[in-house]
Parts: structure tokens; C-alpha cells; sequence
């Protein structure tokens, strides 16, 4: 019982990494951005290809976290431009579609480059004892990752100037542009973050079990339900939702099942868009 | 009748195409191929072009009617020509419903392409789930479970040709008629199409139960034809990208355009077909440059060309500039 509800938090971290930058993206850019779990991807693939070259791990996984940025960075000046160019719905129509396209180039090149290719690292001792109860060291590295790169991020976003005018942007960002802060070189700066975020992610995955270059589509799309449970613009919602449906799936994956648990997700963020589009945990936060 | 000569000269082209196809299996299949993502493009541009509901469920749509209909046949040994009209009307529904429920909830574009999204997904593993009905991933084999008109490559092609034309005809007559006018309304402006006494949930609801009628009955048969119905067959990248690329490139909001759509995109995807893999990357590009640069479509482009060549101005119907929204 108490192992699920372990392993659930651990996976919920996961969850909460790559959904974080969607909504960053979605509450700073005006854009969906369906091509996230492919930055997770990707960045993986680069920490992997360091890896070859013989780089240590730390260095080859922090490679691989600033190429993901570098790809972030460069989307946002070329391929996100004429997104940018409209707002509200145009805009989100125009970026869902950009960002799909962009998915699937992202997935045929790397299927196409590197078929069969995987990142896995091997960490010198396998299990550990927390509180009487074995647990991969893996998963401890993971979590750990996750919660430091959460506590940076709500550092910056609380204590320095430019977290609080990207809170700004995300509260209203006509008001923001009034008060003299440029919402197109924040964005460029919040997707390069997102995307970094997500690159954190597709490395710890290496950690868990191996990545792959097909998981992307898979990411994207977990990374969305979490982000649209916990309220597509609310960083903290994000965070509760990703552990909460983190659980969820432990427990629904060991009683019923991946299909029946997958379902019950999906079924989740359907049921939040519906009954409360604020997110779930609108309320608390 | 000037008004239908489009239709006539498609209609022609389309019948004598298994003669010219010189009775090559390939080709012919090709062209079979072609009019379901045209049935389905007709379909979606109804759902999506006229009536901005973004539905990224399409697969699940034409599959849920395609999995009811071999199902039912298969587990209750009842004929398609029960089953097929039951798995239309699944489809048909749950389309309606959707519609519904994200007017009612007042959803976005965005929304409800999560939402349908979602449920496309939902279908996927429900399909993988339900074991003892589906088979899971090997799918189910369709072939003599009482179509043999199906199983018959030039008649089968012909079955396809006469709901394509059907889908049309329907298209025809909804776009002539007062909800026409509507559908013109609200893809322009929906509050003033609303303020103008437009009951706009009942059209949208209208055109979505439409469309995904097309879709269920064109991807019932279509489970039918193929021999077999696996998820591989209604994945979201066989049916949904393929629909949108066509409805881009063909041209939203035109009779043709959808034809001319899939036209175009089976002629591209036979292009890069010796690239093997490359075709998801294809998509990509295809889908980022056509919404880009090339919002408009092929029919207007076509449309001007030949006023152009006439040099007479293009008939006002035709060269309604597909301003997209």
C-alpha cells in the first residue's frame, strides 16, 4: 500500500516536470504547446549522444537539459512567429497546429536518425531503505531532481524581479506591457525554461527504466491531462495535480490495470475540462 | 444546374477512374483509399470548417461505428446491414453529444480539441482493452461477415463512389438550404449570428451529428473492405492529421476543396511512400507551411486562376475568400 502510494508520488513528480512547462507556456505564450513531450525527448537523445562521446553522465545529462533549451529557444524565434502574431483564440488555434506540425518533424527525424535508440543510466546501488520500505535508488534520484528543479523554479518565480513580471504576464499581459515589460523577450526566456524543464524530465527518465524516441507523443499528452486538471495557468495546481493523478495511476495501474488506468485519466482531465475548467484545484490556489 | 457541373464532371472522372486504373489492384486500391479520406475531409469540413469545432477525435469517431458495426456482427451474428446503420448511429451521437456538451459548457476551439482528443485516446485503449471483443492489437478480420459487395475490389470502389457522392449530395443540400445561411453566420461571428436569432447550438449540434454520421458510415464500410479492423487502421495519425492536411490543402469552407484535399495528399503520400518512415515528418512540415503560408486552399487559388484565364471575375460563391477563424 504504502510502497503504490510511494511510487505514485515519485511518478507524480515526473508528471509535474513536464507539465509545468505547458502551462507556463500556455499562461505566458497564448500557446498549447503539443509538442512538449518531444523537448523531453530530445533532450534525452542529447544526453545520450554526449554519453557516446565518452562525457560523464552529470555533464552528458546537463547537455542534454540546455540542448533541450537551445530547441526551445529556437522555436519560439522561428516557428512560433506567426503564432504570435494573433491573440486569444486565433492564436492558440494557430499554435496548436504549429506546435503538432512541429511534433511530428521532431518524431520523424529522430525515428528516422536514431531508430531503436535509448537513454538509460545505471546508478551504482540499485535499492534503498526509506522508512522500512525498498525503494529503487533511481526513483530517489528522480524525485530528488524533480523537487530541487521545483524549488528553483518557485524561487525565481516568487524572489527575483523577473519571476515576479513573468507572474505578471501570466496574471494579464496587456496590463504587464503597460507597466513597461516586454512580454515577447520573457515568453522567448519561459519557453527556453519550459522547455529545459521538460529536458529534466526526459533525462530522469533515463534514470527510471529507458527512453525512448517514441515516447514523445506519450509525454505531450500526459504532460497535458496534468496541466489541464491543475488548471492550465496555475504553476501550484500543476504541481498537486501532477502528484494526485501521479497516484491515481499507481493505484488504478496495480488494481485494474494500464488500459483501464489510462482511461481513468484521460477520463479525469475530460471530467475537470467539463465541471471545472479553472482546474480542479482552482479553488485552493 | 451550371451550379452542379463541378459535381458532374467529378462524378465522371471518378466513375471511368477503375477503367483507366487498367484493373491494376494497386492503383485501384489507391483510388479507394482516396475517396474514404475524401468522404471523411467532406465530413470534417463540415465539423470544422463551417462550424469551427475543432474535432481531433475523428479516428475515434469512424472507428467506434467501424468496431460496433464488425463487433455486433461477429458476436450477435447479425448482418452489417444492421450493424452498420447501429454504428453510424454511435458515431452520430456521440459527435452530437460532444457538440453539445461544449456549447453548454461554453468551451473554446482549444477545449474541445482536448476534450476530443481525449476521447480519442480513451477509444484507443478501450479497444486495446477490450480484449475478448476487439482482439486488442491484432484487430479482427472482417472479410465474410456479409459483404461480399465489399470484398470485391472494382465494386468496392464503386460502394465508396456512391458515399462520397451521397456525403456530397447531403453537403449540397444542408449548404443550399436555411441552415446554410447559418452555418455562413456563425462562422463568421457567432454572438451576432446568435443576437440575429440564430439558435446556433442547434446547427453546430447539427453539422457535428452530420459529419460524424459521414465519418461512421465511411469508416464502418471501410472496417468492412479493408479485411480487417485493427486499431493500426483508426489511429489518430492515419486519420485525423491525413483529414486536416487534405481540408487545408484542398480549402475550408468549399464544395471541392475537400476532394481536391485528398487528391493532393494521395498523390503526396505516394511521393514520399519510398522514404518509408519519413512520412510523419512530411506531415509535420506539410502542416506547419499549409497553415503558415497557404490558409486559403487550392479551390480559391483554382478558382481565381480560371476567372483569371477567363478573364471574367470569378462567380462570387466560388472565390468567397476561405478566411480562416
Amino acid at each position: 500500500m504504502t510502497a503504490i502510494l510511494f511510487d505514485g508520488i515519485v511518478q507524480g513528480l515526473q508528471l509535474s516536470l513536464l507539465a509545468v512547462g505547458i502551462t507556463l507556456i500556455y499562461g505566458l505564450g497564448g500557446v498549447l504547446n503539443l509538442a512538449h513531450g518531444q523537448f523531453a525527448v530530445a533532450g534525452g537523445v542529447a544526453a545520450a549522444l554526449l554519453l557516446q562521446l565518452g562525457i560523464s553522465p552529470v555533464l552528458a545529462s546537463l547537455g542534454g537539459i540546455a540542448s533541450a533549451g537551445v530547441l526551445g529557444l529556437i522555436v519560439d524565434r522561428t516557428l512560433m512567429l506567426p503564432a504570435y502574431r494573433y491573440r486569444g483564440e486565433e492564436r492558440l488555434l494557430l499554435g496548436l497546429i504549429l506546435t503538432l506540425g512541429f511534433s511530428f518533424i521532431v518524431d520523424g527525424t529522430l525515428n528516422w536518425k536514431f531508430p531503436e535508440f535509448s537513454l538509460t543510466f545505471r546508478l551504482p546501488v540499485p535499492l534503498m531503505d526509506v522508512a522500512g520500505i525498498p525503494m529503487r535508488t533511481a526513483s530517489l534520484a528522480a524525485s530528488l531532481i524533480a523537487v530541487l528543479t521545483f524549488a528553483g523554479l518557485f524561487a525565481f518565480l516568487r524572489l527575483t524581479l523577473l519571476g515576479k513580471s513573468i507572474r505578471s504576464i501570466i496574471e494579464n499581459e496587456v496590463g504587464a506591457e503597460l507597466c513597461g515589460i516586454d512580454p515577447s523577450r520573457t515568453r522567448t526566456l519561459i519557453v527556453c525554461l519550459a522547455a529545459m524543464m521538460a529536458g529534466v524530465a526526459g533525462v530522469t527518465q533515463g534514470l527510471f527504466s529507458s527512453l525512448g524516441t517514441e515516447m514523445g507523443p506519450e509525454f505531450t499528452i500526459l504532460g497535458l491531462l496534468v496541466a489541464v486538471v491543475g488548471g492550465v495557468r496555475s504553476i501550484n495546481g500543476t504541481l498537486a495535480a501532477g502528484i494526485l493523478l501521479g497516484i491515481v495511476n499507481a493505484f488504478a495501474s496495480h488494481y485494474v490495470g494500464a488500459y483501464v488506468a489510462y482511461i481513468i485519466l484521460l477520463s479525469f482531465a475530460m471530467a475537470t475540462i467539463l465541471v471545472r475548467p479553472a482546474g480542479l484545484l482552482a479553488r485552493f490556489t | 444546374m451550371r451550379k452542379c457541373a463541378d459535381i458532374a464532371a467529378l462524378t465522371l472522372v471518378l466513375a471511368f477512374l477503375p477503367a483507366a486504373a487498367g484493373g491494376s489492384p494497386y492503383y485501384l486500391r489507391l483510388a479507394t483509399l482516396a475517396l474514404v479520406y475524401m468522404a471523411w475531409t467532406v465530413a470534417f469540413n463540415l465539423i470544422f470548417g463551417h462550424t469551427k469545432q475543432l474535432f481531433l477525435c475523428l479516428n475515434a469517431l469512424a472507428g467506434t461505428a467501424g468496431y460496433v458495426a464488425v463487433v455486433l456482427a461477429i458476436q450477435l451474428k447479425l448482418s452489417p446491414w444492421v450493424t452498420v446503420p447501429i454504428g453510424v448511429a454511435a458515431a452520430a451521437g456521440l459527435g452530437a453529444l460532444f457538440s453539445y456538451v461544449s456549447v453548454l459548457r461554453g468551451l473554446g476551439v482549444i477545449f474541445l480539441g482536448i476534450v476530443t482528443l481525449a476521447f480519442s485516446l480513451i477509444f484507443h485503449n478501450l479497444v486495446l482493452g477490450l480484449r475478448q471483443f476487439t482482439n486488442g492489437e491484432t484487430g479482427l478480420v472482417t472479410r465474410g461477415l456479409g459483404f461480399p459487395l465489399l470484398e470485391r475490389p472494382v465494386a468496392g470502389y464503386y460502394v465508396f463512389l456512391a458515399v462520397l457522392l451521397a456525403a456530397l449530395l447531403v453537403y449540397h443540400l444542408l449548404m443550399a438550404s436555411k441552415s446554410g445561411m447559418a452555418f455562413r453566420a456563425l462562422s463568421d461571428d457567432e454572438l451576432t449570428a446568435e443576437l440575429s436569432g440564430i439558435d446556433v447550438t442547434g446547427y453546430k449540434v447539427l453539422a457535428a451529428a452530420v459529419g460524424s454520421a459521414i465519418l461512421g458510415l465511411t469508416g464502418a464500410l471501410f472496417a468492412f473492405y479493408n479485411g480487417i479492423v485493427s486499431p493500426s487502421v483508426f489511429s489518430f495519425v492515419g486519420v485525423d492529421i491525413p483529414v486536416l492536411i487534405a481540408l487545408l490543402l484542398g480549402g475550408m469552407r468549399t464544395r471541392l476543396g475537400p476532394v481536391l484535399g485528398a487528391v493532393a495528399f494521395a498523390l503526396i503520400e505516394e511521393l514520399v511512400r519510398p522514404f518509408g518512415q519519413l512520412n510523419v515528418l512530411v506531415y509535420g512540415v506539410l502542416l506547419i507551411v499549409l497553415f503558415t503560408t497557404f490558409r486559403q486552399g487550392l479551390v480559391p487559388v483554382l478558382a481565381r486562376a480560371s476567372a483569371a484565364f477567363r478573364g471574367t471575375r470569378a462567380p462570387a460563391a466560388a472565390s468567397r475568400p476561405a478566411r480562416e477563424g
